[in-house]
């Protein structure tokens, strides 16, 4: 039995065809990596959620101010630079509470592991909006305290009204914004 | 309602108080889905390499016949072995990375078996064979890795003993009686006339824990301390400690093993992962200009190693191409490459056997030849998206050791493929090592099989499913 030269062509074409289909699939499987995840739609989420922000804005506690910048490598013991409120550390903080945005009033109890935040699936807060990164930002601790760091986020990282440049020191019961989602750490 | 009553714990869903709306957390990722995409891209991957070696038959044969049955369905039933094994222990793991290797693996069995084809080798003789046989042993390795390692902190422990076993297998070549020299490089063991094995192989993996452990315990004194220069943060003369004894030890292997390629693999290994563990630009050039410097200094002194250069330079010059070691298999490999042309000659219907050695080193130019340059692109697409699912365990993970590790690991498989590949296409001079996965060598599969696992298993333990989704 011999094959004619043009089934060998063809078959050499399909193979390469087929070998070439693998490796779409798999970008094709990626593109959640690649592109970003799609955006949630959220009007469902918008009446739910009017009350909840309404309270939180009520009992929200506004600081007076921003939390200094420079001060990250300060000894957790030492005593807070500022006027301001207490900074988050390992110890006294103890939950992370979304204050406003369609999840508000929904929380999660912090661990010693770092929080990354943003859009992409394997964040541990994920929040799909128009406004947030794939990788957006990072709650994590340093010498024993929260700090927050913007991971170059396309809309920014806002701390209580102000956006972040460098990794910041997180103050207990401060809004942290990001998109439309804001939320704060508490004992 | 008051917010703080609304917990939304993912783990402990029994623990939330009352009042709480079941279902206020999804999960993205089913681990489930995860395995299920896993199972049918390797599916798939089974079915290109059981047409590959159908493709060689009719190519070169002329007809199909069962040999080769064998060969196929056992690398297809040792990697599905695999993937159930990963169902049972490791849910969340990459569901890209067995596939990808699954049909390297096969690629390089077809390729092989082309090459038996072509000289007439048959039964044990056949290398094609062997490296099923040599597939099922890495195979079992990884599937002996993924289960006794259930999570890779246990390896941070072990830190200075993989230091140690690393250097215990790069020193084992030399040892008289054991160590064998094969075509002038003193990197292979053997006992008796069998069972040949490079040591140095497995040695990258214990290097790769190694780094990854010792970095992240010392990385302050390396990144935090140090003069300005010109912009950039230069260390202090201590602390260059680390990188001169990684650099001795690569030249030591240049000089007593006579191997530069697993010189300049040890040495970039070590070189991505300081960069990693302290972001500092410094350490890169530092280290680049100590190998170029150690690498001109040995194409000056060294014989093989200037005539590697000259082969490389001077390729096509008839008295390099005549000479004996000159440039004839460089060239010949060249000339492969450019028959193939775009779509190549087709499996089975080139010449792949001219070039010596056309199934280890020399793979990637029968590749080149048989597939085109559709063909040869195809495989590199593989390395990469292989790579790059090493590259997202290391960005994905919470754990500084972890991300090392994986980010070494998959850098490893990396520069292997561009020392090789560079080599055989002539952008860089020639090195003898094998490209992975693909080439014909039992211990390179292995060393291989046992990354992929290792990357498997770091994919599943720090795979971080959320908390909380918004």
């Amino acid at each position: 039995m011999s094959v004619s030269e043009l089934t060998l062509l063809v078959l050499r074409l399909g193979f390469l065809l087929l070998l070439w289909i693998f490796i779409f699939g798999i970008v094709y499987a990626l593109r959640s990596d690649l592109f970003g995840h799609r955006v949630r739609k959220q009007q469902q989420d918008a009446a739910a959620s009017a009350p909840q922000m309404a309270y939180v804005a009520a009992a929200t506690p506004v600081p007076a101010a921003a939390a200094p910048t420079e001060q990250f490598t300060a000894r957790p013991s030492a005593p807070p630079a500022s006027s301001g409120p207490e900074r988050a550390n390992a110890r006294n903080a103890t939950r992370l509470v979304i204050t406003s945005g369609p999840k508000s009033g929904t929380e999660f109890p912090l661990t010693s592991d770092s929080v990354t935040i943003g859009r992409s699936g394997d964040s541990s807060l994920v929040i799909r909006d128009d406004y947030t990164s794939t990788h957006h930002a990072r709650l994590m601790l340093w010498n024993e305290e929260w700090m927050i760091q913007d991971l170059d986020s396309t809309n920014g990282t806002f701390l209580n009204g102000s956006r972040l440049a460098v990794p910041t020191p997180v103050p207990l019961n401060t809004p942290v914004k990001i998109g439309a989602t804001s939320f704060e750490l508490r004992r | 309602m008051p917010p703080s009553s609304n917990r939304a714990a993912a783990t402990d869903a029994p623990a939330r108080p009352q009042g709480t709306k079941p279902g206020k957390v999804r999960r993205l990722h089913l681990p489930q889905k995860l395995r299920h995409l896993e199972l049918f891209l390797l599916l798939i991957a089974c079915g290109i390499n059981a047409a590959a070696v159908m493709l060689v038959q009719l190519g070169a044969l002329g007809h199909i016949d069962t040999t080769l049955v064998l060969l196929g369905a056992g690398l297809s039933v040792l990697v599905l072995g695999l993937h159930f094994v990963l169902r049972a222990v490791a849910r969340d793991a990459d569901p890209f990375i067995l596939p990808i290797a699954s049909l390297l693996n096969g690629l390089g069995i077809a390729m092989i078996y082309r090459i038996d084809i072509a000289n007439g080798d048959a039964g044990w003789e056949s290398a094609a064979v062997r490296q099923t046989v040599w597939s099922a042993l890495a195979i079992a390795c990884a599937i002996t890795v993924v289960l006794v390692i259930r999570n890779h902190r246990v390896l941070f422990r072990y830190t200075y003993v993989a230091g140690f076993i690393a250097v215990v297998l790069l020193l084992l070549p030399l040892v008289p009686g054991l160590g064998r020299e094969v075509s002038g490089a003193r990197v292979w063991i053997g006992i008796g006339s069998f069972a040949t094995f490079q040591p140095g192989e497995i040695a990258k993996i214990a290097l790769a824990v190694f780094f990854a452990g010792y970095l992240v315990r010392n990385r302050d004194s390396l990144s935090m301390v140090g003069k300005r220069v010109l912009g950039m943060r230069f260390p202090r003369l201590r602390d260059l400690g680390p990188i001169l004894v990684v650099w001795a030890l690569s030249m030591s292997v240049i000089i007593f093993q006579r191997d530069l390629g697993t010189a300049l693999l040890y040495f970039g290994l070590f070189l991505v992962m300081l960069y990693l563990a302290t972001g500092r630009l410094s350490w890169v050039l530092l280290g680049m200009a100590l190998f170029l410097g150690g690498a001109i200094i040995a194409s000056q002194t060294l014989e093989y190693v200037n005539g590697r250069f000259t082969n490389w330079l001077d390729a096509l010059n008839p008295d390099v191409y005549g000479a004996s070691g000159g440039s004839y298999q460089l060239v010949q490999g060249l000339f492969g490459l450019a028959k193939g042309g775009l779509i190549g000659t087709g499996l089975g219907q080139g010449r792949p056997d001219i070039t010596p050695v056309p199934q280890s080193d020399y793979i990637i130019a029968s590749l080149g030849e048989e597939l085109g340059l559709a063909g040869l692109f195809a495989i590199l697409a593989l390395y990469l998206l292989f790579v790059a699912r090493g590259f997202r365990i290391g960005f994905a993970g919470n754990d500084d050791f972890g991300k090392l590790l994986g980010v070494g690991l998959s850098f490893v498989v990396a520069l292997q493929c561009f020392i090789v590949i560079g080599g055989v296409t002539r952008v860089i001079p020639l090195t003898g090592l094998t490209t992975p996965f693909l080439a014909a060598g039992g211990s390179s599969l292995v060393a291989n099989w046992i990354i992929a696992a290792l990357l498997l298993r770091l994919s599943d333990t720090l795979r971080n499913q959320p908390r909380l989704v918004v």
